[in-house]
């Protein structure tokens, strides 16, 4: 959603506007200098670019565009006001933005082109060094390919769980409906940490499944599959990947089921009538509608799997590290500043490209 | 001890000491619930000049608590000096621990805390930093009973800035049923057969120091990253392979009972719990040699309350307090003369030679060097692309 769909149309606006003689005073135009001047303040002042005196009437003047606009809306006709109100209404969104979303990503990214002056400094010096991309890319690269292959395969498989499941909940759910929901979101009411730390005693080499696996002789077909890795399944690539499908399942089915929802069954008995069969049907009908929620349930699973460290924490071995751990380690142990960022910012990079050229693809028009 | 014990099955084995230690308990600290009371009654009207609080950051369960009928070692101290103690088990990591205080000491702002107990390598860097002060040991008279071993230590060569709480080494823990044998020596952490069996730990000096005696380096003296590189490419050849299953910090004592590992680099305190419940959990200081470590106390720069914190170290170093808390932890007592108190009260637990190593164990274990700024963060950053992190 952009600032120019919310905003009156110009054409309109200008053929309203009969008073040539007030072109000099354009509302708009204040309201949206406004809005950029309020932003870029908070910006300068979160980032701490400004201290002190400065940062006092950065803020100062902060509260003035807030008094000005709302002064200009007094004063000002009611086609002013109408013309300002967008902008006052985006402005405690832009605000907050500001301040809590776009100061950090620069702070972020400054940090990521900063220098530690020694080993244990706590400020990084802002000095255009772009050699933490490089390190980030080449002493992590690794770490990269498994954080978003791990997810793939997590995406791809909750896809496969959940589709059913939410079909089958929103078709053939009848009164149960609630019930089954229910079902799906009460293990949510048990930490994330915890249920990840449960697979560990389920998956445990003396553990209920592998014993049972081995017991029915299963071993060699997962060994030659890869799930299993001789007689354990902990701490394996397969138990990460089988990690993330079990904790993000519940955020890919519960969109599609959403979108299912919705869909009016007489355009299927239509579809029958026009000498579809059942499967032409899901095809043609359901499957396409479904799509909105097929999309979401994608980004909500894909995007914080791929930044996910608990998963491989508690699940995987040293071979099998990913991204969001090593973000993690070199913000928290290696105190290193600027490579964590920088890492940071190339995992939000790939993930922006990511989303951008998906939705390209299946489009977000449905999605309101 | 890097991190908090969460066994279950240790603590179980600590209550049942606990039993050992009662009788003994209330006779030493010749102590009554009255005393308690009008010591905590009275400790607050004090204070000024920061004398009479004191703010204890420590690792967690790491001293004989006051529970049931038992009067924990921080209430017989604030019984005995009128001090009031915040005694607070939130020191739970190293690493973590030193990003938190990074930004104020860093900035030359004092923290809560008046006295913390960090990893002897941490209690190095911090020297080296200079974000602690020195002990007032003139006020501590019974440091006089720190062990001889501890003295002047490399950490801390002056010994003027840490009074080490706790000691122990770090060696070979297995499971003697999943291995089918007894393990002596570093190399059968190597051995093929526990492929994908194998945990080291987390915490670099002690995983390192291991394989690097078995290497032939003393680690007591080494200086140079290269001394410690082909100990290094050792490790990250196990770890491709497969042979090392997970780095863990004290978890690995789950799944040490579980079986998930044959054996791994572990804690001898950790061990000693731990083998009370489970008899098949032996632990073994490699014939190449173990780690000792220290876990230490110091006090941040800028604290305020050093004549309290000299008297509860002064209570501590008494053996007989000392020994109350042996009791409890388990580890190897840095004060000289708790092994005859702690006769008294554990006569079984004061023979145990993981609590009281005889000079043959001493001589096969070695603490890590205190590394140079520069060869510590090669060292790190090399054992951190190998964990994977």
């Amino acid at each position: 959603m952009t600032i120019s769909e919310l905003t009156p149309n110009p054409v309109n606006s200008r053929d309203e506007s009969t008073e040539p003689t007030r072109r000099s005073f354009d509302p708009e135009r204040l309201g949206l200098g406004l809005l950029l001047l309020t932003g870029a303040l908070l910006v300068v002042v979160g980032t701490g670019m400004v201290t002190g005196v400065l940062a006092t009437l950065a803020l100062a003047l902060t509260l003035g565009t807030v008094v000005a606009l709302i002064g200009a809306a007094i004063l000002g006709g009611p086609e002013v006001r109408r013309k300002i109100a967008p902008y006052g209404l985006l402005k405690p969104g832009m605000l907050w933005l500001a301040l809590f979303y776009l100061a950090p990503l620069v702070t972020l990214l400054r940090n990521s082109l900063s220098t530690l002056p020694s080993r244990f400094a706590v400020k990084a010096d802002f000095d255009w060094n772009f050699g933490n991309y490089s390190t980030a890319f080449t002493d992590f690269g690794g770490q990269f390919q498994r954080g978003f292959g791990y997810a793939a395969v997590a995406t791809v498989l909750t896809i496969f769980l959940g589709y059913p499941l939410a079909y089958v909940i929103a078709f053939r759910g009848g009164k149960y409906r609630g019930l089954l929901l229910g079902l799906i979101i009460i293990p949510f009411f048990t930490s994330y940490l915890i249920r990840t730390i449960a697979w560990q005693s389920l998956l445990a080499d003396t553990g209920p499944i592998p014993s049972v696996l081995n017991d029915l002789g299963f071993q060699p077909i997962l060994n030659a599959l890869g799930i299993m890795d001789g007689d354990k399944i902990l701490n394996t690539p397969a138990a990460v990947i089988g990690g993330l499908t079990y904790n993000f399942l519940p955020f890919m089915a519960l969109p599609i089921y959403v979108s299912l929802e919705k869909i009016n069954l007489n355009l299927v008995d239509a579809a029958k009538d026009l000498y579809s069969g059942s499967v032409r049907a899901f095809c043609k009908v359901i499957f396409p509608l479904s799509l909105p929620g097929l999309f979401a349930g994608t980004l909500l699973t894909f995007i914080p799997a791929s930044g996910d460290f608990v998963n491989q924490q508690y699940l995987g071995n040293p071979n099998t590290s990913v991204i969001g751990q090593s973000i993690q380690n070199q913000f928290l142990v290696q105190n290193n500043l600027p490579v964590a960022s920088a890492m940071s910012f190339v995992l939000m990079m790939i993930i922006t490209v990511f989303v951008i050229i998906y939705s390209r693809f299946f489009g977000t028009d449905d999605l309101a | 001890m890097n991190s908090p014990n969460n066994d279950p099955l240790s603590r179980m084995s600590l209550s049942r000491r606990r039993l050992f230690a009662r009788a003994g308990m209330m006779g030493a600290a010749g102590m009554s619930l009255p005393a308690i009371l009008a010591a905590c009654g009275g400790s607050s009207g004090g204070g000024g000049g920061g004398g009479n609080s004191l703010f204890f950051e420590n690792w967690p369960e790491y001293i004989d608590p006051s529970e049931d009928d038992l009067t924990g070692t921080v209430e017989r101290f604030m019984a005995a000096s009128g001090v009031e103690m915040n005694y607070a088990e939130t020191y739970n990591d190293n690493v973590e621990y030193f990003a938190k205080i990074q930004p104020l000491l860093g900035n030359g702002k004092p923290i809560d805390p008046d006295l913390i107990a960090p990893t002897s390598w941490l209690v190095g860097r911090l020297i080296s930093l200079g974000w602690v002060d020195k002990l007032p040991i003139d006020l501590v008279p019974n440091a006089a009973n720190l062990r001889a071993d501890l003295q002047k230590p490399a950490w801390d060569p002056t010994g003027e800035y840490s009074l080490p709480w706790q000691t122990g080494f770090a060696g070979i823990a297995y499971n003697i049923e999943a291995t089918g044998r007894e393990l002596k020596s570093t190399e059968d952490l190597f051995d093929p057969a526990f492929k994908g069996k194998i945990g080291m730990l987390t915490e670099m000096r002690d995983t390192m120091g291991l394989l690097m005696l078995a290497d032939g380096v003393d680690i007591s003296t080494v200086s140079t990253f290269d001394a410690a590189a082909t100990a290094f490419d050792r490790l990250e050849a196990a770890k491709n392979d497969g042979q090392i299953r997970r780095f863990t910090g004290n978890d690995y004592l789950n799944d040490l009972s579980t079986g998930n590992f044959a054996a791994c680099v572990g804690w001898s305190g950790d061990v000693v719990q731990l083998a009370v419940e489970n008899p098949n959990i032996r632990f073994a200081i490699p014939e190449e040699g173990g780690t000792s470590w220290a876990d230490a106390m110091v006090m941040p720069k800028g604290a305020v309350n050093r004549d309290a914190a000299a008297k509860w170290m002064d209570f501590c170093y008494d053996p007989v307090q000392a020994a109350q808390i042996t009791a409890w932890v388990q580890y190897v007592s840095p004060v000289a003369g708790v092994q005859a108190e702690l006769e008294k009260i554990d006569p079984e637990l004061a023979v145990n030679p993981l609590l009281f190593p005889d000079d043959a164990t001493l001589a096969r274990t070695f603490s890590f060097a205190n590394l140079e700024e520069g060869v510590e963060a090669e060292y790190d950053a090399r054992f951190s692309a190998i964990t994977g992190a």
